[in-house]
């Protein structure tokens, strides 16, 4: 049975209802996680910038002064937020427990349920950034439209890093230690995405390696384009790059999982 | 003494078990071996963008740093070896009522609670770990010979203070109904282990120094081991190990009177 288109968004709607009541239901849990994910990278990188410029007396480094990185970790605190959490590690364990089975059977996609549910608290947090950083403008200098287009690039971020995810959750299809593979796109991610320093430091003979992910669009790219570092057209070349990234994304999905669940036994574990 | 001895036989047990255990699963050997590597190598990574931008970062050498690193993961994979998987193992003990049955054995339930799952695959991180600090320890200015000895040294006082932070952010699990936060509260504590101290503003420093002492981790041992620490330095080590070892115990007695045996 085809359910209605209606049906379709009542799902969708109760999905991410769901996903925003169960990440708060615990509100101490849900503030430690932000509170932990946001302070910690960003005291990581106010440290560097202690060392490199205060007790090492650098006055620029790749072109940035002391006040231009701090800006920068301010800013990259907005959207570290809002990059996929780790519904994908849910997803390899549903497969790998067997738990999958459940959700075969309902008519929704078990990806995009996962998504959704995921990404309520993520939107919720979208919101609190964006006001913050709205009202927090005129101090770091930042024009509202330039803050609204870098939100609107780190939520396409979040897409793809949780397509990216999914697609290799479903290694569990075939291999036990598929959260592995989530945890090394983890530590790449969190070294290629800009959270724990702008990318502009890296040589520039070794751009080519962050340039070649689609990770800088989480937060790097959002920061550049908040601080109007970024042309229009340039901007627009990004987005273009994030729109091939969304289609790689999901081609990657449709492949794994298409394999993956015709292979699936249900046996757990 | 007796008491001693009967819980070396167990721990004894514990890694005959766990050994049979992980003979059984070959893959999570190599997989194990492939993250950890890869966690090195992106920490590496940091530090080598950051070092083409400078030659020195708060008197630390580039050497110096990889050889800290080394020290660092060794220590872990140390920590990891013995206690990790324990660690995420805790909250069910309290939540599902395993403690009971811990509670009813003739040995310490802490004891139990914490050598149960032995992760034998992680001693070739420590070898690792071991083999980049030898790597380095030229360069690194390390002198070598005797000095040697006291690796193991530093390595456990490494080792404890993981183990008495990991536990004192894991004992709240009698109070909240589920841990996972804390947990991950602690791994991002964590990344302050991931540096040398030196590095850090005085606040920070201090910090990490007595109230949350990651720096034991791997930053005082590395310092230790190429520079040599005052002994004003081991009296605070011994201080904040001990006020710690106090703390957990007083409120592991606390969560025990809380505690309502199964799905508490």
């Amino acid at each position: 049975m085809n359910p209605g288109p209606d049906t379709n968004w009542r799902w969708r709607w109760a999905a991410l209802k769901n996903g925003f009541q169960d990440a708060t239901a615990y509100r101490l849990e849900f503030l430690f996680e932000v509170l932990g994910s946001a302070a910690v990278p960003a005291a990581i990188q106010w440290v560097l910038w202690y060392a490199l410029f205060t007790l090492g007396g650098a006055t620029e480094i790749a072109g940035m002064t002391y006040m231009d990185m701090i800006h920068y970790t301010w800013i990259s605190l907005l959207f570290t937020q809002i990059r996929g959490g780790d519904h994908d590690f849910e997803l390899q364990e549903m497969i790998r427990s067997g738990s999958l089975s459940t959700y075969l059977l309902r008519p929704c996609s078990v990806v995009e349920f996962v998504w959704i549910r995921g990404v309520a608290p993520k939107l919720f947090l979208t919101g609190l950034a964006l006001v913050t950083g709205l009202l927090l403008s005129p101090i770091l200098g930042l024009n509202p439209l330039n803050l609204i287009t870098a939100m609107g690039f780190a939520l396409i971020g979040n897409i793809i890093h949780y397509q990216l995810g999914a697609a290799l959750a479903a290694v569990a299809f075939w291999w036990e230690e598929g959260y592995s593979i989530l945890m090394v796109k983890n530590m790449l991610v969190s070294l290629l995405s800009g959270e724990l320093l702008p990318l502009t430091l890296f040589p520039a003979h070794y751009h080519w390696v962050w340039k070649s992910t689609p990770f800088y669009l989480y937060v790097f790219a959002p920061v550049q384009i908040a601080q109007g570092r970024w042309t229009p057209s340039e901007i627009l070349t990004h987005l273009g790059t994030a729109l091939i990234w969304l289609v790689i994304g999901w081609g990657l999905i449709r492949l794994s999982w298409g394999a993956g669940v015709r292979r699936y036994q249900s046996l757990g574990g | 003494m007796n008491s001693l001895v009967q819980h070396l036989r167990i721990f004894g047990v514990q890694i005959r078990n766990n050994f049979v255990r992980e003979a059984v699963y070959r893959t999570n050997f190599i997989t194990m071996v492939i993250v950890d590597v890869i966690w090195l190598s992106v920490e590496y990574a940091l530090f080598a963008v950051i070092y083409a931008n400078t030659p020195s970062l708060a008197g630390w050498t580039q050497p110096q740093v990889f050889f800290f690193l080394g020290v660092f993961f060794a220590s872990d994979a140390l920590f990891t070896t013995l206690f990790q998987r324990n660690f995420w193992n805790f909250s069910d003990l309290v939540n599902k009522g395993e403690l009971d049955i811990l509670l009813t054995k003739p040995a310490h339930p802490v004891f139990l609670a914490l050598t149960r799952w032995i992760n034998i695959t992680a001693i070739f991180n420590l070898m690792l770990g071991i083999g980049i600090m030898i790597r380095f320890a030229d360069e690194a200015g390390f002198q070598g010979g005797a000095r040697w000895a006291l690796v193991p040294v530093w390595l456990a006082i490494g080792v404890a203070a993981a183990t008495e932070l990991r536990f004192a952010f894991s004992i709240w699990v009698f109070w909240t109904d589920r841990s996972w936060a804390l947990s991950r509260l602690y791994y991002q504590f964590f990344a302050f282990a991931t540096k040398p101290d030196a590095l850090y503003p005085k606040f920070i420093r201090y910090t990490i120094l007595t109230a949350l002492p990651f720096a034991f981790i791997g930053s005082v041992p590395a310092r230790a081991l190429l520079h040599g620490i005052e002994p004003r330095e081991w009296l605070q080590i011994a201080a904040v190990l001990v006020a710690f070892t106090l703390f957990n115990a007083h409120f592991w007695r606390k969560g025990l009177q809380r505690y309502q045996s199964a799905s508490s």
